[in-house]
C-alpha cells in the first residue's frame, strides 16, 4: 500500500514575505527551527517510502544491485578527470529520475541545487592564483609585481569538485528516493556489513521516529508556553540542554524495555534476518549496462587526456 | 563537517575506511562482551540519540543557532567504544537516507567524528576530571572542555584530509584533482570555524548536559562512572601507591628533553684519553679504566646517538624513550616472574591441604 504524506506535512514555510522589500523576516528561534526540523525529517522519510512504492525502472530493480552499482559508479565518478564526462554522467541521472517517476522538483532541490551552490561557494577561492598557481585568464591586475587572478587550472579544478559532487549527490538521492528503508538494510547485510551492526541500524531508524516524537513534544509544548520577555539565549540553551539530558534517560528507559521485549520473544543475542528476494532479468540488465557504462567512461576520459 | 563525495580521492577514502573496519570491528566486539544481548537496543537507542543531538539546534548569542556532534557527550554517557558505534550508525543513516556526508567519505567521517572525536574528547575528560566525585564542578567543566578539544581534533583531522589532496593529486598543469586548498589554508580555515563557534557550541552541550545528569538524574550520569564517589563527601576509593609511582615516572620521563641543555659529563665517561687528569691530580688514566674503557662496544646508539653522527636532538630522545621501554620491560619481567613464583608456592600447600 502507498503511503501517503497528509497535505500539512508537505505545506512549506508561510511565514517569509514574498520579498524582502514588503515585509520583514521574522528570525526563527531555535524552537521553532528544531520543530521545522524533526518535520522535514518525517516529510522526506515519507516522501522517500511513497516515490520507493512508485512503478519506475529503479525500483524494479533488486537493492543490492542498486547499492552496489551505486558504489561503482561513485567510483567512476571519483576516478574522471574531465567535467565533460561529469556533466554526461550528470544528465544521466537526470533521466534515470524521470524513468523512475520521481518528482522532478523534490529531485532537482534535493540534488542540483543546494549542493552546488553551497560547494561552488566553498571552493570559488581555489580559482584564485594565489590558491592554484598557473595560467592567469582572468586578470585582477598585480600584487608585488606578479599577476593576480583566476587561473586557468583553478578554475578547472573548482568545476571538476562541484560537478563531482553534484553527480555523487544525485546518485545517492536517486538510491535513496527509490529503495525502501527495510530494502536497503536486507541489502546492507547481504553485502558488506557484520549482521549485527544491520541489526542496530534497523532499530535506530525505528527508534529515531519513537525519540523525534518526544522531542517534538518537549518542544511544542515549550512553544505553546506563553512567551515572556526574560526568556533568553542563555535559557534556551538550558532548555536544550535538558531536554538532551531528559531524551538520554528516555533511550535507555526505551532500550531496557525493548531488551526485555526482546528477550521476551527469545532474542539470544544473535541477530537472524528474512530470506532475500532472488535477482531478476531487468537486474542482470542493468548490472551489464552499469559495467558498460563504468568502462565508457573511464574510456572516454582517458582518451580525451 | 559532515565530508560529501567529491573532495576526497578515492585512494584517502580507502585508506581511512581501511582505519575504520578493524575499530569498528574492536567497539562492536567490546561492547558486545560488555553488554551481551542488552547490546542492540542500547547501541541503536545511543545511534538514535546521536542522530537527534546533531538535529537539534543549540542558541548561541547574536540569535543564530549552531549543531553540535555530540560525540563526547556519548562517549562520557556510554563509553568511548559505544560512542565509535553508535555515531558510525548515525552517520550510515544521515548518509544513505539523507545524503548528509559522502558514501565513499563515510570512512574519513567515520575516523573524524566517530573515532578521533569521541576518543579525543573522552581522554581529556578522563584527564581533567580524574579523582573528582561524580557531582563536582570539575566534572562539568572536564566534559566541556573535552567536547571543546574533541570536536577542534576532529576538525583538524579533515582539514588535513582535504589539505593533502592539492600535493597529491592534480594533473601535469597543476589542475588539483579533488578538494583544491592546501594545508596552509585549510588548517587555519577549519581551525578559526571551530575554535570559535563550533567548539563553544560543542562545549556548551557536553557541559550543559552533564551539569543537568548531575542536577536531575545523577543515577544516569553513573551509568559509565562505576567506582566513583557520587559527592565529595563519600569516601573516595583508595588510590593505590603505582599509580603515584607511575605519574612520578611520567613526569621524570617528560623532563628527559632537560638532559640535552646538561654541559659537560661524568668523570671519564666518553674514553679515557679525553680525560683532563690534571684536574683531578692524576698522574696517569687508572689502569682498571683503561682496561675495562673498550670492554663493550656493540651498542645501538653509542652516545645516545646514531652511528652517523647525525640528528643528535631527535637520536636523544629515541635513545631515552628506547631506555625507558627497556627499564619498564625489565621491571615487569621480574614482577611478573615473581608473582608467577610466588603464586606457585602458594598453589602448591594448599593443593597438599586440599
Amino acid at each position: 500500500m502507498a503511503a501517503t504524506a497528509p497535505e500539512w506535512l508537505l505545506a512549506s514555510e508561510t511565514d517569509l514575505a514574498p520579498c524582502a522589500l514588503t515585509g520583514r523576516r521574522r528570525r526563527r528561534g531555535f524552537l521553532e527551527k528544531t520543530i521545522q526540523a524533526t518535520a522535514r525529517f518525517l516529510q522526506s522519510a515519507i516522501r522517500s517510502e511513497e516515490t520507493a512504492s512508485e512503478h519506475g525502472l529503479l525500483q524494479r530493480l533488486d537493492a543490492r544491485v542498486k547499492l552496489v552499482s551505486l558504489v561503482a559508479l561513485l567510483l567512476a565518478a571519483a576516478l574522471v578527470r574531465h567535467v565533460s564526462v561529469l556533466l554526461a554522467l550528470l544528465l544521466a541521472t537526470l533521466a534515470l529520475a524521470v524513468s523512475s517517476r520521481l518528482p522532478l522538483r523534490l529531485f532537482l532541490t534535493r540534488a542540483w541545487l543546494y549542493v552546488p551552490l553551497f560547494t561552488g561557494i566553498v571552493v570559488a577561492p581555489a580559482a584564485l592564483s594565489f590558491v592554484t598557481p598557473g595560467e592567469v585568464v582572468v586578470s585582477l591586475g598585480h600584487w608585488f609585481g606578479h599577476p593576480v587572478g583566476l587561473t586557468h587550472q583553478g578554475l578547472e579544478s573548482a568545476a571538476l569538485v562541484v560537478s563531482r559532487v553534484t553527480v555523487s549527490i544525485s546518485l545517492v538521492v536517486l538510491v535513496a528516493m527509490t529503495t525502501s528503508w527495510p530494502r536497503l538494510l536486507a541489502a546492507l547485510r547481504t553485502l558488506l556489513c557484520p549482521k549485527l551492526l544491520v541489526l542496530v541500524i534497523g532499530m535506530t531508524y525505528r527508534f529515531l521516529f519513537t525519540l523525534l516524537g518526544a522531542v517534538e513534544e518537549m518542544y511544542v509544548a515549550r512553544e505553546a508556553r506563553p512567551r515572556s520577555s526574560e526568556r533568553s539565549v542563555r535559557q534556551g540553551r538550558a532548555f536544550v540542554f535538558a531536554s538532551v539530558g531528559a531524551l538520554f534517560g528516555k533511550t535507555q528507559a526505551l532500550s531496557e524495555d525493548v531488551h526485555q521485549a526482546m528477550v521476551a520473544r527469545g532474542y539470544d543475542g544473535d541477530a537472524r534476518m528474512l530470506e532475500r528476494s532472488r535477482l531478476t532479468l531487468v537486474d542482470v540488465a542493468w548490472i551489464g549496462a552499469c559495467i558498460l557504462v563504468v568502462m565508457l567512461l573511464l574510456g572516454v576520459d582517458r582518451a580525451a587526456l | 563537517m559532515h565530508i560529501p563525495d567529491g573532495y576526497l580521492s578515492p585512494a584517502t577514502c580507502a585508506v581511512l575506511g581501511g582505519v575504520m573496519v578493524p575499530v569498528t570491528a574492536i567497539a562492536v566486539a567490546r561492547a558486545k562482551e560488555v553488554a551481551k544481548s542488552r547490546y542492540a537496543p542500547l547501541i541503536a537507542t545511543g545511534a538514535a540519540f546521536s542522530f537527534l543531538v546533531q538535529m537539534l539546534n543549540v542558541p548561541v548569542p547574536d540569535g543564530t543557532t549552531a549543531h553540535a556532534v555530540g560525540a563526547v557527550l556519548i562517549a562520557i554517557l556510554l563509553g568511548p567504544w559505544a560512542a565509535v558505534i553508535a555515531v558510525t550508525v548515525a552517520l550510515i543513516i544521515q548518509a544513505f537516507l539523507f545524503g548528509d556526508g559522502g558514501v565513499l567519505a563515510l570512512g574519513a567521517n567515520a575516523f573524524n567524528m566517530a573515532f578521533i572525536m569521541p576518543f579525543v574528547g573522552y581522554g581529556i575528560y578522563r584527564l581533567l576530571s580524574y579523582g573528582s566525585s561524580l557531582s563536582s564542578r570539575r566534572r562539568v567543566l572536564a566534559a566541556g572542555i573535552g567536547g571543546y578539544v574533541g570536536i577542534t581534533a576532529a576538525a583538524l583531522c579533515a582539514a588535513i584530509e582535504f589539505g593533502i589532496q592539492p600535493d597529491l593529486f592534480e594533473t601535469a598543469d597543476g589542475t588539483p584533482l579533488y578538494a583544491p586548498f592546501h594545508l596552509s589554508q585549510t588548517i587555519p580555515a577549519m581551525l578559526l570555524a571551530h575554535l570559535t563557534v563550533a567548539g563553544f557550541a560543542e562545549l556548551a552541550l557536553t557541559a550543559g548536559v552533564v551539569a543537568y545528569l548531575q542536577r536531575a538524574n545523577l543515577p544516569l550520569l553513573a551509568f559509565k562512572h562505576r567506582g566513583i564517589a557520587e559527592t565529595a563527601d563519600d569516601s573516595s576509593p583508595p588510590r593505590s601507591a603505582w599509580r603515584w609511582a607511575l605519574i612520578g615516572i611520567g613526569v621524570t620521563a617528560l623532563l628527559t628533553p632537560l638532559g640535552l641543555l646538561a654541559p659537560g659529563g661524568a668523570f671519564g665517561e666518553d674514553a679515557p684519553a679525553e680525560l683532563d687528569l690534571g684536574k683531578y691530580h692524576l698522574g696517569a688514566v687508572p689502569r682498571g679504566l683503561v682496561k675495562y674503557a673498550d670492554f663493550w662496544q656493540h651498542t645501538l646508539f653509542a652516545d645516545y646517538g646514531f652511528s652517523s653522527g647525525q640528528h643528535e636532538t631527535l637520536a636523544y630522545l629515541i635513545s631515552a624513550g628506547l631506555g625507558i621501554l627497556a627499564a619498564g620491560a625489565a621491571v615487569f619481567a621480574i614482577v611478573v616472574t615473581t608473582r608467577f613464583v610466588s603464586g606457585r608456592a602458594e598453589r602448591s600447600p594448599s593443593a597438599e591441604t586440599a
